[in-house]
């Protein structure tokens, strides 16, 4: 009888449970409903870190325009199989998508032209490598939204030490300060390089910072205008052979530092000097050895200057969506209000006059050398190919971990450019 | 009647001056010993080799809960510790009043029910009947149900996704209920079937007798006998809808996305905040413990069904 009672309770627990579920789901809980055609209220897909970029913006947009922004957050690796899916559906779940650079050729065939928003005026504010990079195939198809690009993050207590100050010019003939060359970074790095700490790291788990040694060289990154296959090249081995010099000075299993690792070991006061995304520097926690004592560079220069590789995200508006008029709406208010987002938890922009803005307020001091190194002719984006993402993940990556094990560069470099070949195919 | 007195025979004496009974006392007593101490040390290895599953299994989840009290730089210390050197709540408040993290928690819980009730409704009399009626269908419908844990799970989320769209179920709950039910039903199907094939047919038989119809012999006598099934079976359900990601992804924007998804979020291009995501995964995993902690007993029980069947 008792077993029959729990049942019983067990069944109508479960039905009531059932029940108030199912009457509830059918509003979700997560917000209002979805946008719906022709309507003053738009989708917007973002990657975690720009839904506070883009927040600000969205309440002014709006104020100006009436238009209400729904942010869709998704995990970074989540993003792209998102996008692909419903691109490939063709229904799409959104009305604006904030695209990595890098996406942009592959999904250049699902987005709307913008053309109307890239005015002459709004050209001349923004970084001349993504205004190349945002048009694809004759079109603008993305807005620069906020921009980002490796400078050198430097433990600026070290370099005023007056003892080190002595010591280094003493042993190098030269004064120690940020360092503008390859050959100061390294002395500089050999340094630092004592007493449980490094002057330096190097990054095996990640391509851009050698990509950037590859365009101050003097050489476009991998593919040349025509994307045939140059990674071989004299400069490409110039710049891999820089990398892997560093590895003496570096923390130990460089083949897997990344962005993370690399971030952690110099705000744990590890490293004397990090070539980092700029965005690092307003994000040292208040609790690290290091927060306060931290000096900025523009990133080091080669036989062609300085040089960097942008890290731009991009909004743009799908071709299935249908609120294209809200979506643009949003945009260009993006476009308007690009300095809103500096006062956000990321703290980057995309337009050259909102970095201007704040570059001479205190706490903004990483500004100036990202200016500098995007203004920079050396700069420039990845290249424009669907099968960018492959040829990182299967080729670059692992061909920078094994250089930086100890591999033969031009080996590595030649096999590099075999591999390339075949998925360009 | 008279009774046959037996010669009493002399206790032999050995050279020690025992009796052969008191020897054979003592061996037993000896081989009692033994066994106890074999017992004891057998005991002994079991609890060192359980100590160390739980260490094994448990670490990640302590590790998981010391690093949400940490501090941000003691998150990324280098080399790691294991417990905070100072300990703050401060991750707790971030995560938890980040926007959208409540709504996700109502979302997770609304589709992980639907999702458990929908395989409970479908696997139970899909389960049964597979089992007391052994048709060759039955079996093929048995091996057919697994085929869908052979396929990646990505290659039916994004086809599931473009459906659910064009029946205009896209970023509800019920249907990312319905997608998890894909996951959980053929497990709940072949773990309903073994615990069905525990109960004796004699049951049933009896019920009827009695009066019972076929379905008031399940209801009835069945269904109470395999209850500790249903709460195992429900458990494995409900873990399955709570902790997916995949299809959450794929599925749900601003309506219906769940708190995996959400924890993921604090992994960014820029960065990662470990605090915050190790205090959000830490409370997600409450109402699970307690849901576990709460069926203990009906778990035990449907573990163990079956276990005894001669």
């Amino acid at each position: 009888m008792s077993s029959r009672k729990t049942t019983s309770k067990l069944a109508a627990i479960g039905g009531i449970c059932t029940a108030v579920a199912l009457v509830a789901t059918g509003c979700g809980a997560g917000g209002p409903a979805p946008a719906e055609s022709g309507g003053s209220s738009i989708n917007v897909l973002v990657e975690a870190g720009g839904h506070a970029e883009l927040q600000p913006i969205a309440d002014q947009c709006k104020k100006d325009t009436g238009v209400n922004v729904n942010f869709v957050e998704l995990p970074y690796d989540g993003l792209f199989n998102r996008l692909s899916s419903e691109f490939s559906s063709g229904t799409v779940s959104f009305d604006v998508a904030a695209l990595d650079s890098v996406w942009l050729p592959s999904f250049k065939d699902a987005l709307q032209p913008i053309d109307e928003l890239f005015t002459d005026e709004a050209k001349k504010d923004i970084f001349p490598s993504l205004v190349r990079e945002a048009n694809v195939d004759g079109h603008f198809i993305g807005m620069p939204a906020w921009t980002n690009a490796e400078i050198v993050l430097y433990r600026k207590d070290l370099f005023e030490d007056a003892k080190n100050k002595a010591d280094f010019k003493a042993k190098y003939g030269y004064d120690l300060a940020a360092p503008k060359t390859w050959q100061q970074y390294q002395d500089i790095s050999a340094f630092f390089t004592k007493d449980g700490m490094y002057g330096t790291d190097v990054k095996g788990g990640v391509e851009t910072e050698y990509l950037a040694h590859v365009l101050q060289a003097g050489s476009p990154m991998v593919l040349d205008s025509n994307n045939n296959v140059i990674i071989d090249n004299a400069a490409s081995k110039q710049a891999l052979d820089f990398y892997t010099s560093l590895v003496k000075d570096a923390p130990p299993g460089a083949a897997q530092v990344d962005w993370a690792a690399a971030q952690n070991l110099f705000n744990q006061g590890k490293t004397a000097m990090t070539q980092f995304w700029a965005h690092a520097y307003r994000q040292i926690p208040k609790d690290s050895p290091v927060y306060g004592k931290v000096g900025t560079a523009a990133m080091i220069g080669g036989s062609a200057g300085v040089a960097g590789v942008p890290g731009p995200w991009y909004l743009s508006v799908p071709k299935a969506t249908k609120n294209t008029d809200a979506a643009k709406k949003f945009v260009k208010c993006a476009f308007d209000h690009n300095d809103l987002a500096i006062q956000s938890s990321l703290g980057l922009a995309a337009r050259v006059s909102a970095f201007q803005k704040y570059q001479d307020q205190p706490g903004y001091e990483s500004f100036k050398p990202l200016i500098e190194t995007l203004n920079a002719p050396a700069t420039a984006t990845r290249p424009a190919t669907a099968k960018w993402q492959q040829i990182v993940d299967t080729v670059l990556v692992p061909m920078l971990q094994k250089a930086v094990a100890g591999g033969d560069s031009a080996a590595l470099l030649a096999d590099a450019k075999t591999k390339i070949q075949a998925l360009l195919k | 009647m008279s009774t046959i007195q037996r010669p009493t025979i002399p206790a032999r004496k050995t050279s020690t001056g025992s009796s052969p009974a008191d020897i054979g006392r003592r061996r037993r007593g000896v081989n009692r010993e033994g066994l106890e101490a074999g017992r004891r040390s057998t005991r002994t290895i079991l609890w060192i080799l359980l100590t160390a599953a739980l260490v094994l299994y448990g670490f990640p989840f302590l590790y998981l809960l010391f690093t949400s009290f940490k501090t941000p730089i003691d998150t990324i210390a280098v080399p790691p510790t294991i417990l905070p050197k100072e300990w703050t709540m401060a991750n707790y408040v971030n995560a938890l009043s980040r926007s959208g993290v409540p709504a996700s928690f109502i979302n997770s819980v609304q589709t992980a029910v639907i999702s458990t009730a929908l395989s409970l409704v479908l696997a139970v009399p899909a389960a049964y009947g597979i089992t007391r009626y052994k048709t060759r269908s039955g079996r093929v419908f048995i091996m057919a149900a697994l085929v869908t844990r052979m396929v990646p799970p990505v290659a039916i989320g994004i086809p599931l996704a473009s459906m659910m769209a064009s029946v205009g179920l896209a970023d509800t709950p019920i249907a990312l209920s319905i997608a998890h039910t894909t996951i959980s039903l053929p497990l709940s199907i072949w773990l309903m079937s073994s615990f069905f094939e525990a109960v004796p047919k004699d049951l049933e038989e009896a019920a009827t007798v009695d009066g019972c119809s076929r379905l008031g012999a399940l209801w009835r006598v069945v269904i109470p006998v395999v209850s500790g099934g249903i709460a195992v079976t429900a458990i494995f359900a409900f873990l399955a809808s709570w902790n997916e990601f995949l299809f959450a992804l794929l599925m749900t924007a601003v309506r219906s996305q769940t708190t995996p998804v959400v924890i993921a979020n604090f992994q960014t291009q820029f960065g990662l905040d470990w605090g915050s995501m190790t205090a959000l995964a830490a409370v997600y995993s409450i109402p699970v413990i307690l849901l576990t902690l709460l069926l203990q007993r009906k778990i035990v029980a449907g573990m163990t069904l079956g276990a005894v069947k001669g």
